[in-house]
């Protein structure tokens, strides 16, 4: 009798290449992709305004940049749901961000997503089981190089009593 | 004695009925806990990356490094004036192809070393060429390029580069091709990103360089 809120995140781990990588100093995750991923039992009250919490976890050794990175040319974090009938969002509310300064340009501020973040999803629900699918756009970095952006699926389903 | 017996029978009538009531809310509740963790399991979304994946996780799936001792693969690109660069304009010189983008920050530290040793070894033929793997457009690409003081030619991806590079998934790549056109060298990210990183660079166009034709 308890409302699901759930989701997944695939950090594109990606095909880290084999390339003379043995004189860098780089993770080589023998896993190229990696699966993190938070699930919980939510419920919210129904017709009043709630927050729904969608946990994340960057894989260890990653980061992705915040949702408001330092530099323009950076890809912020961005949560895109669709509103399921019956279901008010309201704007999405993201953690702040992390100061991360790489190894490799020590002048260099980043404002970054590492290990857990919760993404917060205001919301105003009818009674009734709710689903809201969207998409998660994260660009990935390590110590060493960066991922192409990713624009993946998301979904999360909720309960309003 | 018939009360007695009458009541016996309603007490065991009673727990007869909460025995019942228990058993039955607790197959429903387990009911409805395999219920709802299907349904969690269900909106629990794999989100799986465009590219690489499960293929790529799959060891030397990545074709990046096998391109190493190989012919380089032929392209033919736009840079940013529209003028056609083909690999092919420089048979016989060594010839760097660097893959980068604007977001990517280690290879915005590599881009002016790369353009110092391009006129560093222009006596020597050295030709780099910077390969954006990138869909910020062309405008943004250029300013990139030219705030990190490059001249050397900045080329616009498309997606037959791309995958015949390796996928671009992993950036920067270099890749050294020697003056028989085939890759000497292949290289994915930076290492320390201090003198360490560029020194290594140097030393790479300097084998680079003394390959000969053959």
């Amino acid at each position: 009798m308890h409302a699901a809120l759930s989701f997944g995140l695939l950090l594109a781990g990606a095909a880290q290449s084999g390339m003379q990588l043995g004189e860098l100093d780089v993770p080589r995750a023998k896993a190229k992709q990696f699966v993190v991923y938070a699930s919980e039992a939510q419920t919210v009250p129904a017709g009043k305004p709630a927050t729904l919490m969608l946990r994340f976890r960057v894989e260890d050794g990653y980061h992705i940049n915040s949702h408001q990175p330092t530099s323009e040319l950076e890809i912020p974090t961005t949560v895109e749901l669709v509103p399921d009938a019956g279901v008010r969002l309201e704007k999405t509310q993201y953690p702040t961000g992390k100061i991360y300064v790489p190894a490799f340009d020590p002048s260099e501020k980043l404002d970054v997503y590492a290990g857990e973040f919760i993404v917060r999803l205001p919301v105003v629900a009818a009674a009734g089981s709710h689903s809201l699918h969207g998409s998660f756009k994260y660009q990935a970095c390590d110590r060493a190089a960066c991922y192409p952006v990713k624009t993946l699926p998301l979904d999360v389903l909720f309960v309003a009593r | 004695m018939n009360s007695g017996w009458t009541r016996r029978i309603a007490v065991v009538g009673l727990m007869v009925v909460a025995i019942t009531l228990m058993i039955w809310a607790g197959v429903h509740n387990a009911r409805e806990r395999r219920r709802q963790q299907q349904e969690q399991d269900a909106a629990r979304v794999v989100l799986i990356p465009e590219k690489g994946g499960a293929a790529a996780a799959e060891e030397g799936a990545d074709p990046a490094p096998k391109l190493q001792g190989k012919p380089a693969p032929a392209f033919t690109l736009v840079d940013l004036e529209g003028k056609k660069v083909s690999l092919a304009d420089f048979k016989g010189k060594p010839v760097l192809v660097n893959l980068w983008a604007t977001w990517c920050g280690p290879c915005k530290l590599e881009m002016p070393w790369f353009e110092e040793f391009s006129q560093k070894y222009a006596g020597q033929g050295l030709i780099i060429l910077g390969v954006a793997a990138d869909d910020a457009g062309k405008t943004v690409i250029a300013s990139t390029a030219k705030k990190l003081g490059v001249t050397y030619p900045i080329l616009l991806k498309d997606d037959k580069v791309e995958d015949a590079y390796g996928g671009a998934d992993y950036i920067p790549e270099s890749f050294y091709v020697d003056r028989s056109g085939k890759v000497m060298l292949a290289t994915a990210g930076i290492s320390d990103g201090g003198q360490g990183g560029k020194d290594e660079i140097e030393a790479n166009i300097k084998r680079l360089i003394a390959t000969s034709a053959d």
